[in-house]
């Protein structure tokens, strides 16, 4: 995925060309588009000399597609995610709704027995639980994190109730399991593309396109910056919550599909659980304000790399799961607080000029 | 002095060691100095005051003005020592009846925080005191108690640096004027050999007459009208605007204006009354019906209600046609261009580039922007609420200019304004509103101040007692 995405070299070409009397402004425009991409590419390369450094698994082709595989499940969330960050919503269901479309998902396989009988019911009830959690917020004004925090308790539940028994429900339909763990271009020596990670890489670039060059992205980000604003620019904000819930849901389902395509089974949690901390963190760790109103699809994908390799490196090595934990925890911390960091060194910039 | 973004804040952060400058020092008594940082400002005897006085909330006035130094016993604080040196400085500079020493932080005025601010600066034997704007927030009696405060000072030889818009305070306080304009002194003038015209003139860089000229250009067709309008706020309002007519709405501040204008625009609800838009009634419950029947609306809290400040110019310009220019929902980015570049350029916004994030414009082109908007949405009806509040005299000028020129050109304007000048100055009739009532209807030429006020704070009683 190419680093200098399109946003940072206009801003770069705007913002700096034409002021050339404040030199600061040059280091500003950096200091705000570029470095939050390249921080994390940076991040991510000590990541990943420390990990090779102590196991020489890591760079194996299998170990290579293990992570090009399991940041996929993280990667769909995280891309719902980031349009409800954007927004300047949250939603803490996402896992929850995957793990609810799993189940659906393996469900509709066994009484259709086709691929896309399973992959349709996913992604129906994905959005059917998205727009839920979206009407729960516009017409009973319940604030984001709590309304999600409820339905992420209450799917969860539902999850387990589909499941027969609260057991995984097995799958075994071929074309539907390749969807998980299918290969194209392998060869003797290449192991291939996973099928998986090629889907993230198509929904991801819809989304960032969608964001960026339609009237619906525009409307999410002046939305996130400044409801009143955008409220009284003629943009329905309920009608944007209850779409971009959907969508949130939406792309959570398909996570599901991959989980029960690449396990073989419909998990009603496994596979599932805190994603919603992991695509939290992505996003945030991305760039994006929490406020709202600022952040991109890219850089949210750079993060799911970094925390995708993250785990991997932290399975590689043996390290016991209660201390990942600890490990997820910490860096979403972390992420909070770069992000505090840079709306206030933003701010000083921005009273400067004032 | 000098209009919003002359370089008068961005001077003072330099005085007080925030912002380095790139070229040149300062000399303080002889002595040449750099600051690396606002405590080697605050050592060396500058003290800056901004507007927004640093109060700690929590605690009271004294610990406020000591914060930092509080004297100790042991590990606690001595309170006995420190009320009675503050009490003592309070006395001394006779505020004994304004700031009680024991007033919790949070809840003093602003003008009891800027006297924290001053009593904090003159503990540290402070020879510089710059204050920006510190009328801003403060009644009459406590700028003239500032004034005594300052004048106090400078016999005592502190050297006193005031920023300020206000033209009477500066020919009132000050020995000599320094005008700023884009980042340049203009000129240094001794009040006693200059007059309010010249320091305009040189604030402005041209005369500032003739600027409130309007051209009269109402005709017969009615734009908008509204009907025994009834809302949580206001009773029975009906008025029409033509076609090239402002209206423009004078009242004290509460009397319901802005209320006015968002229930017009859908904002807040209507709970009955009808509103028509060129002829046809409109059902207007949300500002997107507002906008497609041909309203805009420009409104009062520009920064919380019109503009999104972290995004650009253009995205700020383009937020209410964005239907307008997409097809099949992908909006056409060289027609977005041409369109934002189209009203940047004929409102005159400057702005670096179409890129730049609106919150670092300045508060004239950040309601240029707002206004842009508004021009593209091509509105038969535009609602400008209190349209150059907070903006400097360069901008007040051209959105006077503007007004007059949308109205020519047969956009029906509903101006609201506190300024009495700029209402009698502009609007080709005059609505005066009094809690939630239409009062009284002038036309320009029977419009005056007086006549304006008697209808705004007229008794409500004698109001009532005709209508019942």
């Amino acid at each position: 995925m190419s680093v200098n995405g399109p946003e940072s070299r206009e801003v770069k070409a705007g913002g700096t060309a034409r002021r050339p009397e404040i030199p600061g402004a040059v280091r500003h425009v950096f200091s705000r588009v570029d470095t939050e991409s390249l921080s994390l590419i940076i991040a991510l390369a000590i990541l990943v000399i420390a990990i090779a450094s102590q196991t020489d698994k890591f760079f194996l082709p299998r170990n290579l597609l293990n992570i090009g595989q399991n940041v996929s499940v993280l990667g769909l969330v995280a891309v719902g995610e980031t349009i409800v960050i954007l927004a300047g919503a949250l939603d803490i269901s996402v896992g929850s709704i995957a793990g609810v479309a799993s189940v659906t998902a393996a469900i509709a396989l066994q009484h259709t027995s086709l691929a896309g009988g399973g992959v349709a019911a996913g992604l129906m009830v994905g959005l059917a639980f998205g727009v839920a959690n979206g009407l729960v917020v516009t017409v009973l004004r319940v604030n984001p994190v709590i309304a999600t925090l409820a339905t992420f308790a209450a799917f969860r539940g539902i999850a387990f109730l589909l499941a027969p028994g609260g057991k995984p429900v097995g799958v075994s339909n071929e074309g539907f399991i390749n969807i998980g763990v299918g290969r194209i271009f392998d060869t003797d020596t290449f192991p291939g593309i996973p099928v998986s990670l090629l889907l993230l890489i198509g929904v991801a670039a819809a989304v960032e396109v969608m964001l960026r060059y339609t009237d619906f992205g525009r409307s999410i980000y002046a939305m996130g910056g400044n409801p009143a604003a955008a409220r009284l620019a003629g943009i329905s904000l309920n009608r944007m919550r209850i779409a971009i819930y959907g969508s949130s849901g939406a792309l959570a389902g398909l996570a599901g599909i991959v989980v029960t395509a690449r396990v073989t089974a419909g998990e009603p949690a496994s596979g599932t659980q805190g994603l919603e901390l992991q695509a939290i963190t992505a996003v945030l760790l991305g760039g994006a304000a929490l406020t709202g109103g600022k952040g991109s699809v890219i850089a949210t994908m750079l993060a799911v790399l970094l925390v995708g390799t993250l785990t991997d490196g932290m399975n590689l090595l043996g390290i016991q799961t209660f201390y990942q934990d600890v490990a997820q925890g910490l860096l979403l911390i972390t992420a909070v607080a770069i992000g505090q960091y840079r709306a206030a060194r933003a701010e000083r910039a921005r009273t400067r000029t004032g | 002095m000098g209009e919003n973004g002359a370089g008068k804040s961005t001077l003072l952060r330099i005085l007080s060691g925030d912002y380095q400058p790139d070229q040149g020092w300062l000399t303080l008594a002889g002595h040449r100095l750099t600051f690396a940082s606002p405590r080697q400002a605050r050592q060396s005897g500058i003290r800056v005051i901004y507007q927004e006085a640093e109060i700690i909330p929590g605690v009271d006035v004294a610990e406020n003005i000591y914060a930092g130094e509080l004297p100790r016993r042991g590990p606690f604080i001595d309170r006995g020592r420190l009320d009675a040196q503050v009490r003592e400085a309070i006395k001394e500079y006779g505020f004994g009846t304004v700031l009680p020493a024991h007033a919790d932080g949070d809840k003093l005025s602003p003008a009891q925080r800027q006297l924290v601010e001053i009593l904090r600066a003159l503990k540290s034997g402070v020879k510089v005191l710059a204050l920006d704007e510190p009328t801003s927030s403060l009644t009459d009696e406590q700028v003239e108690s500032l004034f005594v405060l300052m004048r106090r000072l400078r016999s005592e030889g502190v050297a006193i640096v005031y920023v300020s818009h206000r033209m009477r305070e500066m020919l009132q306080i000050a020995d000599r004027i320094a005008v700023l304009r884009d980042g340049r002194l203009v000129a240094v003038r001794p009040v006693k050999e200059t007059s309010e015209g010249e320091i305009v003139r040189l604030m402005v860089g041209r005369d500032l007459t003739e600027v409130l000229e309007r051209t009269p250009s109402a005709s017969s067709r009615v734009v908008l009208r509204v009907r025994d309008l009834n809302s949580d706020w206001h009773r029975g309002i009906s008025f029409e605007i033509k076609a090239g007519e402002v209206l423009g709405f004078a009242g004290l501040v509460g009397a319901g204006r802005t209320e006015l204008a968002k229930v017009v625009f859908g904002d807040y609800r209507r709970n009955s009354g009808t509103i028509e838009v060129d002829g046809r009634v409109v059902d207007i419950r949300h500002p997107s019906q507002a906008i497609a029947a041909g309203i805009g609306l420009a409104p009062e809290d520009r920064k919380g209600d019109g503009l999104v400040l972290i995004r650009s110019v253009q995205e700020n310009v383009a937020l209410a046609i964005l239907r307008r220019l997409s097809r099949l929902r992908f909006i056409r980015a060289a027609l977005e261009r041409r369109v934002v570049r189209e009203y940047v350029d004929r409102l005159r916004i400057r702005t670096p580039s179409m890129g730049q994030q609106v919150a670092k414009l300045s508060g004239g082109n950040q309601q240029k922007v707002v206004l842009a908007r508004w021009l593209a949405a091509h509105p038969k009806v535009l609602i400008l609420d209190e349209p150059t509040r907070g903006i400097d005299v360069g901008a007040k000028a051209e959105i006077y200019r503007l007004i007059n020129e949308l109205a020519n050109e047969g956009i029906g304007i509903m101006l609201i304004s506190s300024e009495l000048p700029e209402i009698l100055g502009l609007a080709d009739r005059v609505l005066v509103m009094q809690k939630g009532r239409i009062t009284g209807e002038l036309s320009a030429a029977e419009a005056t101040e007086e006549k304006v006020l008697e209808l705004a704070m007229l008794d409500q009683l004698t109001v009532e007692s005709e209508t019942a």
